[in-house]
Protein backbone atom coordinates (compact mmCIF):
# COMPACT_ATOMS: atom_id res chain seq x y z
CA UNK A 1 0.00 0.00 0.00
CA UNK A 2 1.40 3.57 0.13
CA UNK A 3 1.63 4.68 3.67
CA UNK A 4 4.10 7.09 2.79
CA UNK A 5 1.69 9.15 1.44
CA UNK A 6 -0.71 9.56 4.69
CA UNK A 7 0.79 12.85 5.56
CA UNK A 8 -0.26 15.75 3.47
CA UNK A 9 3.09 17.72 3.43
CA UNK A 10 3.04 21.23 4.44
CA UNK A 11 -0.90 20.92 5.81
CA UNK A 12 0.27 21.00 9.68
CA UNK A 13 -2.07 24.07 11.12
CA UNK A 14 -2.14 25.63 14.50
CA UNK A 15 -5.00 27.64 16.99
CA UNK A 16 -2.70 27.58 19.55
CA UNK A 17 -4.99 24.84 21.66
CA UNK A 18 -5.41 22.63 18.57
CA UNK A 19 -3.31 21.01 16.21
CA UNK A 20 -4.45 19.71 12.71
CA UNK A 21 -3.00 17.73 9.87
CA UNK A 22 -4.50 16.51 6.35
CA UNK A 23 -4.27 12.84 5.98
CA UNK A 24 -4.64 10.50 3.08
CA UNK A 25 -5.84 7.52 2.68
CA UNK A 26 -3.11 4.25 2.40
CA UNK A 27 -5.48 2.32 0.48
CA UNK A 28 -6.80 2.08 -3.26
CA UNK A 29 -10.60 2.43 -2.73
CA UNK A 30 -12.98 4.44 -0.78
CA UNK A 31 -13.75 2.90 2.83
CA UNK A 32 -16.96 4.23 4.51
CA UNK A 33 -16.79 5.67 8.22
CA UNK A 34 -17.13 2.61 9.86
CA UNK A 35 -14.42 1.46 8.62
CA UNK A 36 -11.99 4.20 9.93
CA UNK A 37 -11.23 2.57 13.11
CA UNK A 38 -9.20 4.80 14.83
CA UNK A 39 -5.98 7.22 14.52
CA UNK A 40 -3.29 8.89 16.29
CA UNK A 41 -2.01 12.35 16.44
CA UNK A 42 1.62 12.35 17.90
CA UNK A 43 3.41 15.82 16.99
CA UNK A 44 6.82 16.18 18.11
CA UNK A 45 6.47 13.15 20.52
CA UNK A 46 3.62 14.01 21.90
CA UNK A 47 0.33 12.37 21.37
CA UNK A 48 -3.20 14.10 21.11
CA UNK A 49 -5.48 12.60 23.84
CA UNK A 50 -7.79 10.24 22.50
CA UNK A 51 -11.35 11.80 23.16
CA UNK A 52 -9.63 15.29 21.44
CA UNK A 53 -9.28 13.38 18.12
CA UNK A 54 -11.80 14.57 15.25
CA UNK A 55 -12.07 13.48 11.99
CA UNK A 56 -13.02 15.63 9.25
CA UNK A 57 -14.31 14.47 5.85
CA UNK A 58 -16.73 15.63 3.51
CA UNK A 59 -17.38 18.70 4.77
CA UNK A 60 -18.37 17.31 8.36
CA UNK A 61 -16.31 16.70 11.33
CA UNK A 62 -16.71 13.03 13.21
CA UNK A 63 -16.25 11.69 16.78
CA UNK A 64 -14.38 7.99 15.93
CA UNK A 65 -17.31 6.69 17.83
CA UNK A 66 -19.25 8.65 15.34
CA UNK A 67 -17.40 7.31 12.51
CA UNK A 68 -17.75 3.45 13.76
CA UNK A 69 -21.49 3.22 12.49
CA UNK A 70 -21.55 5.60 9.49
CA UNK A 71 -21.55 3.87 6.18
CA UNK A 72 -23.04 6.54 4.36
CA UNK A 73 -19.67 9.06 4.03
CA UNK A 74 -16.96 7.41 2.48
CA UNK A 75 -13.30 8.22 2.18
CA UNK A 76 -12.71 8.57 -1.05
CA UNK A 77 -9.11 7.99 -2.75
CA UNK A 78 -8.68 11.68 -3.68
CA UNK A 79 -9.95 13.20 -0.99
CA UNK A 80 -7.95 14.85 1.98
CA UNK A 81 -9.66 13.89 5.49
CA UNK A 82 -8.59 16.10 8.61
CA UNK A 83 -7.04 14.73 11.64
CA UNK A 84 -7.24 17.31 14.65
CA UNK A 85 -6.53 17.29 18.47
CA UNK A 86 -5.55 19.48 21.65
CA UNK A 87 -1.73 19.72 21.26
CA UNK A 88 -0.28 23.21 21.72
CA UNK A 89 2.10 23.53 19.23
CA UNK A 90 3.87 26.67 17.88
CA UNK A 91 3.68 28.50 14.37
CA UNK A 92 6.43 29.12 12.37
CA UNK A 93 7.97 26.43 13.68
CA UNK A 94 9.24 22.97 12.53
CA UNK A 95 7.92 19.98 14.19
CA UNK A 96 7.92 16.57 13.39
CA UNK A 97 4.41 14.45 12.91
CA UNK A 98 3.20 11.01 13.43
CA UNK A 99 -0.31 9.38 12.60
CA UNK A 100 -1.54 6.28 12.93
CA UNK A 101 -4.29 4.70 11.45
CA UNK A 102 -6.40 1.34 11.47
CA UNK A 103 -8.63 0.79 8.71
CA UNK A 104 -11.17 -2.03 8.20
CA UNK A 105 -11.12 -3.75 4.87
CA UNK A 106 -14.62 -4.97 4.48
CA UNK A 107 -14.17 -7.58 1.39
CA UNK A 108 -11.37 -9.88 3.34
CA UNK A 109 -12.79 -11.82 6.08
CA UNK A 110 -10.15 -13.24 8.07
CA UNK A 111 -12.21 -16.14 9.53
CA UNK A 112 -15.94 -16.61 10.79
CA UNK A 113 -16.64 -13.16 12.60
CA UNK A 114 -13.42 -11.32 12.12
CA UNK A 115 -12.40 -8.49 9.20
CA UNK A 116 -8.67 -7.82 8.17
CA UNK A 117 -7.82 -4.41 9.63
CA UNK A 118 -4.20 -2.71 8.40
CA UNK A 119 -2.29 -0.21 10.98
CA UNK A 120 0.02 1.91 8.99
CA UNK A 121 1.71 4.85 9.78
CA UNK A 122 3.36 7.72 8.45
CA UNK A 123 6.24 10.38 9.52
CA UNK A 124 6.73 13.62 7.87
CA UNK A 125 8.44 16.88 9.21
CA UNK A 126 7.07 20.42 8.26
CA UNK A 127 6.53 24.04 9.35
CA UNK A 128 3.28 24.83 11.30
CA UNK A 129 1.10 27.43 10.26
CA UNK A 130 -1.63 29.74 12.26
CA UNK A 131 -4.90 28.64 11.64
CA UNK B 1 -11.44 -29.90 -31.56
CA UNK B 2 -11.32 -26.20 -29.96
CA UNK B 3 -10.81 -23.44 -32.14
CA UNK B 4 -8.04 -21.26 -31.16
CA UNK B 5 -8.81 -17.80 -29.65
CA UNK B 6 -7.96 -14.22 -30.38
CA UNK B 7 -8.19 -12.60 -26.49
CA UNK B 8 -8.71 -8.96 -26.09
CA UNK B 9 -6.26 -6.75 -25.02
CA UNK B 10 -6.58 -4.12 -21.91
CA UNK B 11 -6.49 -2.59 -19.13
CA UNK B 12 -7.36 -1.93 -15.64
CA UNK B 13 -7.01 1.41 -14.07
CA UNK B 14 -6.00 -0.29 -10.62
CA UNK B 15 -2.66 -0.64 -12.25
CA UNK B 16 -2.28 2.97 -12.39
CA UNK B 17 -3.18 3.48 -8.50
CA UNK B 18 -0.20 5.36 -7.49
CA UNK B 19 -0.86 7.46 -10.53
CA UNK B 20 -4.48 8.41 -9.55
CA UNK B 21 -4.00 8.30 -6.00
CA UNK B 22 -1.17 10.98 -6.34
CA UNK B 23 -3.18 12.76 -8.25
CA UNK B 24 -1.15 12.71 -11.63
CA UNK B 25 -4.49 11.90 -13.66
CA UNK B 26 -8.50 12.48 -13.00
CA UNK B 27 -10.46 9.60 -14.14
CA UNK B 28 -10.92 11.16 -17.44
CA UNK B 29 -7.08 12.12 -18.43
CA UNK B 30 -6.44 8.66 -17.31
CA UNK B 31 -8.88 6.90 -19.52
CA UNK B 32 -7.53 9.32 -22.40
CA UNK B 33 -3.53 8.50 -21.54
CA UNK B 34 -5.16 4.56 -21.34
CA UNK B 35 -6.41 4.92 -25.35
CA UNK B 36 -4.08 7.34 -26.44
CA UNK B 37 -1.11 5.18 -25.27
CA UNK B 38 -2.51 2.01 -26.60
CA UNK B 39 -3.13 -0.19 -23.37
CA UNK B 40 -6.48 -1.02 -24.32
CA UNK B 41 -9.34 -1.74 -26.23
CA UNK B 42 -9.97 -3.17 -23.19
CA UNK B 43 -10.85 -1.16 -20.24
CA UNK B 44 -11.70 -1.98 -16.82
CA UNK B 45 -12.54 -0.12 -13.45
CA UNK B 46 -12.67 -0.58 -9.66
CA UNK B 47 -15.90 0.94 -8.94
CA UNK B 48 -15.28 2.18 -5.29
CA UNK B 49 -11.64 3.07 -6.63
CA UNK B 50 -12.69 5.13 -9.51
CA UNK B 51 -16.51 7.05 -9.09
CA UNK B 52 -17.19 9.11 -6.26
CA UNK B 53 -20.22 7.88 -4.56
CA UNK B 54 -19.91 4.90 -5.89
CA UNK B 55 -22.51 2.42 -6.33
CA UNK B 56 -24.82 5.71 -6.56
CA UNK B 57 -23.97 6.41 -10.38
CA UNK B 58 -26.40 9.69 -11.55
CA UNK B 59 -27.42 9.19 -14.98
CA UNK B 60 -25.84 12.66 -16.30
CA UNK B 61 -22.31 10.86 -14.63
CA UNK B 62 -23.06 7.65 -16.88
CA UNK B 63 -23.81 9.13 -20.13
CA UNK B 64 -20.48 11.34 -19.61
CA UNK B 65 -18.85 8.43 -18.85
CA UNK B 66 -20.42 6.20 -21.61
CA UNK B 67 -19.68 9.05 -24.54
CA UNK B 68 -15.94 9.29 -22.96
CA UNK B 69 -15.45 6.12 -23.25
CA UNK B 70 -16.97 5.31 -27.14
CA UNK B 71 -15.20 9.09 -28.24
CA UNK B 72 -11.26 7.87 -27.15
CA UNK B 73 -12.26 4.28 -29.03
CA UNK B 74 -11.93 2.00 -25.60
CA UNK B 75 -14.42 -1.03 -24.88
CA UNK B 76 -15.76 -1.31 -21.36
CA UNK B 77 -15.38 -5.10 -19.99
CA UNK B 78 -15.79 -5.33 -16.21
CA UNK B 79 -17.07 -3.08 -13.53
CA UNK B 80 -14.78 -4.41 -10.61
CA UNK B 81 -17.26 -4.56 -7.46
CA UNK B 82 -16.62 -5.04 -3.95
CA UNK B 83 -18.94 -8.08 -1.50
CA UNK B 84 -17.96 -6.00 1.47
CA UNK B 85 -19.87 -8.48 4.24
CA UNK B 86 -17.50 -6.98 7.19
CA UNK B 87 -18.44 -3.30 6.02
CA UNK B 88 -20.56 -2.85 9.80
CA UNK B 89 -17.75 -2.68 12.89
CA UNK B 90 -19.98 -5.36 14.59
CA UNK B 91 -21.38 -8.05 12.80
CA UNK B 92 -21.19 -9.26 8.83
CA UNK B 93 -24.09 -8.44 6.54
CA UNK B 94 -27.32 -10.76 6.58
CA UNK B 95 -27.84 -12.75 3.36
CA UNK B 96 -30.87 -10.38 2.19
CA UNK B 97 -28.54 -7.33 2.91
CA UNK B 98 -25.48 -9.06 0.58
CA UNK B 99 -27.46 -9.31 -2.17
CA UNK B 100 -29.08 -5.95 -1.85
CA UNK B 101 -25.53 -4.42 -1.75
CA UNK B 102 -24.06 -6.67 -4.81
CA UNK B 103 -27.72 -5.79 -6.51
CA UNK B 104 -26.47 -2.11 -6.40
CA UNK B 105 -23.38 -3.00 -7.87
CA UNK B 106 -24.49 -4.83 -10.57
CA UNK B 107 -27.32 -2.14 -11.54
CA UNK B 108 -24.31 0.44 -11.77
CA UNK B 109 -22.35 -2.11 -13.95
CA UNK B 110 -25.54 -2.05 -16.54
CA UNK B 111 -25.26 2.03 -16.00
CA UNK B 112 -21.81 2.79 -16.88
CA UNK B 113 -22.29 0.51 -19.97
CA UNK B 114 -19.79 -2.83 -18.49
CA UNK B 115 -21.55 -6.31 -19.95
CA UNK B 116 -19.13 -7.68 -16.48
CA UNK B 117 -18.62 -7.04 -13.00
CA UNK B 118 -16.13 -8.71 -11.22
CA UNK B 119 -17.30 -10.18 -8.06
CA UNK B 120 -15.55 -11.68 -5.21
CA UNK B 121 -15.11 -15.26 -3.33
CA UNK B 122 -16.75 -14.59 -0.41
CA UNK B 123 -20.37 -14.91 -2.26
CA UNK B 124 -21.16 -18.12 -1.95
CA UNK B 125 -22.73 -20.44 -4.25
CA UNK B 126 -25.99 -19.99 -2.92
CA UNK B 127 -25.61 -15.93 -3.17
CA UNK B 128 -24.51 -16.68 -6.94
CA UNK B 129 -27.78 -18.44 -7.75
CA UNK B 130 -29.73 -15.85 -5.61
CA UNK B 131 -28.24 -12.90 -7.84
CA UNK B 132 -28.92 -14.33 -11.19
CA UNK B 133 -32.51 -13.11 -11.68
CA UNK B 134 -30.20 -9.67 -11.03
CA UNK B 135 -28.02 -10.40 -13.47
CA UNK B 136 -30.44 -11.10 -15.78
CA UNK B 137 -32.31 -7.92 -15.38
CA UNK B 138 -29.79 -5.44 -16.32
CA UNK B 139 -27.66 -8.17 -18.80
CA UNK B 140 -24.23 -8.61 -16.75
CA UNK B 141 -22.16 -11.23 -16.14
CA UNK B 142 -21.11 -12.06 -13.36
CA UNK B 143 -17.40 -13.36 -13.10
CA UNK B 144 -15.99 -14.55 -9.31
CA UNK B 145 -12.89 -14.03 -9.37
CA UNK B 146 -10.31 -16.59 -8.62
CA UNK B 147 -7.22 -14.97 -6.95
CA UNK B 148 -4.42 -16.72 -4.80
CA UNK B 149 -5.15 -18.08 -2.34
CA UNK B 150 -7.67 -19.46 -4.10
CA UNK B 151 -7.07 -21.58 -6.84
CA UNK B 152 -9.13 -23.20 -9.63
CA UNK B 153 -9.01 -26.70 -8.21
CA UNK B 154 -9.91 -25.51 -4.61
CA UNK B 155 -12.48 -26.77 -3.28
CA UNK B 156 -14.78 -23.58 -2.81
CA UNK B 157 -14.05 -22.78 -6.89
CA UNK B 158 -15.44 -26.57 -7.50
CA UNK B 159 -18.03 -25.93 -5.52
CA UNK B 160 -19.05 -22.83 -7.71
CA UNK B 161 -18.33 -24.48 -10.69
CA UNK B 162 -20.37 -27.70 -9.80
CA UNK B 163 -23.26 -25.09 -9.11
CA UNK B 164 -23.03 -22.79 -12.13
CA UNK B 165 -23.29 -26.14 -14.30
CA UNK B 166 -26.56 -26.93 -12.45
CA UNK B 167 -28.18 -23.15 -13.02
CA UNK B 168 -26.79 -23.29 -16.37
CA UNK B 169 -27.07 -19.66 -17.26
CA UNK B 170 -24.80 -17.64 -19.55
CA UNK B 171 -24.28 -15.03 -17.09
CA UNK B 172 -22.38 -16.96 -14.19
CA UNK B 173 -18.60 -17.84 -14.60
CA UNK B 174 -15.10 -16.73 -12.78
CA UNK B 175 -12.60 -13.98 -13.52
CA UNK B 176 -8.94 -16.01 -14.15
CA UNK B 177 -6.56 -14.26 -11.98
CA UNK B 178 -2.81 -15.26 -13.16
CA UNK B 179 -1.33 -14.45 -9.57
CA UNK B 180 -3.07 -18.14 -8.64
CA UNK B 181 -0.62 -19.61 -10.87
CA UNK B 182 3.15 -17.84 -10.38
CA UNK B 183 6.14 -19.11 -10.69
CA UNK B 184 8.39 -16.98 -8.60
CA UNK B 185 8.57 -14.50 -5.38
CA UNK B 186 8.47 -11.55 -7.76
CA UNK B 187 11.68 -10.28 -8.37
CA UNK B 188 10.97 -6.20 -7.78
CA UNK B 189 9.60 -6.90 -4.25
CA UNK B 190 12.51 -8.80 -3.56
CA UNK B 191 14.28 -5.57 -4.52
CA UNK B 192 11.82 -3.46 -2.53
CA UNK B 193 12.53 -5.19 0.89
CA UNK B 194 16.83 -4.85 0.00
CA UNK B 195 15.78 -1.19 -0.32
CA UNK B 196 14.35 -1.77 3.41
CA UNK B 197 17.75 -2.94 4.33
CA UNK B 198 16.43 -6.84 4.39
CA UNK B 199 19.56 -8.91 4.50
CA UNK B 200 21.02 -11.03 1.24
CA UNK B 201 21.11 -14.29 3.83
CA UNK B 202 17.09 -12.90 4.63
CA UNK B 203 16.26 -12.12 0.97
CA UNK B 204 17.36 -15.94 -0.33
CA UNK B 205 15.98 -17.69 2.39
CA UNK B 206 12.34 -16.14 1.38
CA UNK B 207 12.65 -16.85 -2.01
CA UNK B 208 13.75 -20.70 -0.99
CA UNK B 209 10.74 -20.39 1.02
CA UNK B 210 8.41 -19.84 -1.35
CA UNK B 211 10.39 -21.98 -3.64
CA UNK B 212 9.53 -25.21 -1.39
CA UNK B 213 6.00 -24.44 -1.30
CA UNK B 214 5.50 -24.10 -5.28
CA UNK B 215 7.27 -27.80 -5.42
CA UNK B 216 4.49 -28.34 -2.78
CA UNK B 217 1.60 -26.77 -5.17
CA UNK B 218 -1.09 -24.79 -3.44
CA UNK B 219 -2.25 -25.23 -0.13
CA UNK B 220 -4.96 -27.88 0.75
CA UNK B 221 -6.91 -26.27 2.91
CA UNK B 222 -6.64 -22.58 5.15
CA UNK B 223 -5.09 -24.41 7.77
CA UNK B 224 -2.16 -25.40 5.20
CA UNK B 225 -2.47 -21.70 4.34
CA UNK B 226 -2.58 -20.37 7.99
CA UNK B 227 0.59 -22.22 8.27
CA UNK B 228 2.67 -21.27 5.43
CA UNK B 229 1.84 -17.36 6.59
CA UNK B 230 3.43 -17.68 10.14
CA UNK B 231 6.12 -19.95 8.48
CA UNK B 232 7.17 -16.38 6.85
CA UNK B 233 6.46 -14.60 9.56
CA UNK B 234 9.19 -16.50 11.48
CA UNK B 235 11.53 -16.69 8.95
CA UNK B 236 11.56 -12.54 9.33
CA UNK B 237 11.65 -12.85 13.11
CA UNK B 238 14.49 -15.59 13.18
CA UNK B 239 16.74 -12.95 10.61
CA UNK B 240 15.93 -9.94 12.83
CA UNK B 241 13.60 -8.42 10.89
CA UNK B 242 10.46 -8.99 12.58
CA UNK B 243 8.14 -6.29 11.11
CA UNK B 244 8.80 -7.48 7.83
CA UNK B 245 6.78 -10.68 8.55
CA UNK B 246 3.40 -9.94 7.59
CA UNK B 247 4.56 -8.38 4.80
CA UNK B 248 5.97 -11.24 3.38
CA UNK B 249 3.54 -13.64 4.91
CA UNK B 250 0.66 -11.52 2.54
CA UNK B 251 2.46 -11.09 -0.50
CA UNK B 252 4.27 -15.04 -0.43
CA UNK B 253 0.57 -16.76 0.29
CA UNK B 254 -1.90 -13.90 -0.63
CA UNK B 255 -0.26 -12.32 -3.99
CA UNK B 256 2.26 -15.21 -5.46
CA UNK B 257 0.03 -17.82 -5.65
CA UNK B 258 1.93 -21.73 -6.63
CA UNK B 259 -0.57 -23.66 -8.69
CA UNK B 260 0.06 -24.79 -11.91
CA UNK B 261 -0.86 -22.64 -15.36
CA UNK B 262 -3.17 -26.19 -16.27
CA UNK B 263 -4.62 -26.27 -13.31
CA UNK B 264 -7.29 -23.40 -14.69
CA UNK B 265 -8.35 -26.51 -17.10
CA UNK B 266 -10.64 -27.52 -14.47
CA UNK B 267 -12.99 -24.26 -15.04
CA UNK B 268 -11.84 -23.13 -18.30
CA UNK B 269 -15.26 -22.88 -20.19
CA UNK B 270 -16.86 -20.85 -17.31
CA UNK B 271 -13.98 -18.17 -17.15
CA UNK B 272 -15.38 -15.18 -18.63
CA UNK B 273 -12.70 -12.26 -18.07
CA UNK B 274 -8.99 -12.55 -17.05
CA UNK B 275 -6.78 -10.32 -14.90
CA UNK B 276 -3.41 -10.38 -16.34
CA UNK B 277 -2.18 -10.35 -12.95
CA UNK B 278 2.09 -8.99 -12.94
CA UNK B 279 4.53 -7.88 -10.72
CA UNK B 280 7.26 -6.49 -13.37
CA UNK B 281 9.10 -6.69 -16.83
CA UNK B 282 12.91 -7.60 -16.03
CA UNK B 283 15.53 -6.51 -18.27
CA UNK B 284 14.79 -9.00 -21.06
CA UNK B 285 11.29 -7.70 -21.85
CA UNK B 286 9.99 -10.81 -19.83
CA UNK B 287 7.94 -11.24 -16.22
CA UNK B 288 10.21 -13.36 -13.97
CA UNK B 289 7.45 -14.54 -11.33
CA UNK B 290 4.46 -14.46 -13.77
CA UNK B 291 4.30 -17.44 -16.99
CA UNK B 292 2.63 -14.81 -19.21
CA UNK B 293 3.32 -16.71 -22.02
CA UNK B 294 2.24 -19.62 -20.94
CA UNK B 295 -0.98 -18.61 -19.66
CA UNK B 296 -1.80 -16.40 -22.83
CA UNK B 297 -0.63 -19.69 -25.04
CA UNK B 298 -3.43 -21.84 -22.40
CA UNK B 299 -5.95 -19.16 -23.33
CA UNK B 300 -5.38 -19.07 -27.51
CA UNK B 301 -5.73 -23.11 -27.12
CA UNK B 302 -8.89 -23.37 -25.43
CA UNK B 303 -10.70 -20.87 -27.98
CA UNK B 304 -10.62 -17.73 -25.17
CA UNK B 305 -12.13 -15.10 -26.92
CA UNK B 306 -12.57 -12.68 -23.82
CA UNK B 307 -10.92 -10.23 -22.43
CA UNK B 308 -7.15 -9.76 -20.63
CA UNK B 309 -6.88 -6.82 -18.57
CA UNK B 310 -3.14 -6.37 -17.39
CA UNK B 311 -3.54 -6.11 -13.54
CA UNK B 312 -0.18 -4.47 -12.37
CA UNK B 313 0.48 -5.23 -8.89
CA UNK B 314 4.02 -4.36 -8.48
CA UNK B 315 2.81 -0.96 -7.63
CA UNK B 316 3.10 -1.57 -3.78
CA UNK B 317 6.24 -1.58 -3.69
CA UNK B 318 7.62 -0.19 -6.90
CA UNK B 319 7.94 3.42 -6.32
CA UNK B 320 11.05 4.00 -8.65
CA UNK B 321 9.59 2.60 -11.93
CA UNK B 322 7.09 4.28 -14.18
CA UNK B 323 3.84 1.27 -14.37
CA UNK B 324 3.29 2.81 -17.66
CA UNK B 325 6.25 1.38 -18.91
CA UNK B 326 5.93 -1.24 -17.20
CA UNK B 327 2.24 -2.55 -18.23
CA UNK B 328 3.25 -1.57 -22.01
CA UNK B 329 6.22 -3.96 -21.85
CA UNK B 330 4.04 -6.63 -20.56
CA UNK B 331 1.20 -6.01 -23.14
CA UNK B 332 3.91 -6.80 -25.65
CA UNK B 333 4.91 -10.16 -24.27
CA UNK B 334 0.96 -10.99 -24.34
CA UNK B 335 1.06 -10.21 -27.55
CA UNK B 336 4.17 -12.21 -28.45
CA UNK B 337 2.69 -15.13 -26.88
CA UNK B 338 -0.45 -14.78 -29.23
CA UNK B 339 1.59 -14.50 -31.81
CA UNK B 340 3.45 -17.93 -30.94
CA UNK B 341 0.42 -19.74 -30.46
CA UNK B 342 -0.54 -19.13 -34.02
CA UNK B 343 -3.39 -16.41 -32.84
CA UNK B 344 -2.82 -12.71 -31.70
CA UNK B 345 -4.14 -10.44 -29.36
CA UNK B 346 -7.14 -8.27 -30.76
CA UNK B 347 -6.52 -4.05 -30.39
CA UNK B 348 -9.29 -3.02 -32.72
CA UNK B 349 -12.42 -1.39 -30.58
CA UNK B 350 -14.97 -2.74 -33.14
CA UNK B 351 -13.28 -6.49 -33.25
CA UNK B 352 -12.80 -6.37 -29.72
CA UNK B 353 -16.83 -5.22 -28.70
CA UNK B 354 -18.11 -7.98 -31.42
CA UNK B 355 -15.78 -10.37 -30.10
CA UNK B 356 -16.62 -9.68 -26.42
CA UNK B 357 -20.60 -9.98 -27.11
CA UNK B 358 -19.72 -13.22 -28.80
CA UNK B 359 -17.93 -14.75 -25.81
CA UNK B 360 -20.16 -13.61 -23.17
CA UNK B 361 -23.21 -14.63 -25.73
CA UNK B 362 -21.55 -18.47 -24.92
CA UNK B 363 -23.36 -21.22 -22.53
CA UNK B 364 -21.50 -23.96 -21.63
CA UNK B 365 -22.02 -27.25 -22.96
CA UNK B 366 -21.00 -30.75 -21.96
CA UNK B 367 -19.84 -31.96 -25.21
Amino acid sequence: MIPDRIIEQGTLTTTGARASVEVRIPWYRALPGSCISGAKLTIDGVAAPVESLRWGMNGREFTFDELATNVDEWWFPLDSATLSGDLAVSPDAEHTVDVDLTLYIPYIIISDSETLHIDEHDHKTMTAVQA
Amino acid sequence: MTEIGAPIQGVTLYSFTRAFHGREYDLESLIRKVAAEGYGPGLEIIGFSSFRGFPTIEPTFAGWFKDLVAEVGLVTTSLAVNADIGIHRDRLLTQPELIEYMSRQIEAAAALGFPIARVQISLTPDSMEQLVPIAEKHNVTLALEVHADQYASHPRILALRDRYEKIGSPLLGFTMDWGATTVGFAPSAIEAYRRRGASEELLSAVVALWNDYFEQGPPANQEVHGRRFGSFIGLAAQHGRPELGIDFGINGTGLFGPARVNDWLEIMPWIRHVHGKFFGIDENGEEPSVPVRDLVKLLVENGYTGAISSEYEGWHWNYWQSPFEIIAGEQAVQRSAAIDAGSHMITDAAEARAALAAHLAKTVTNS
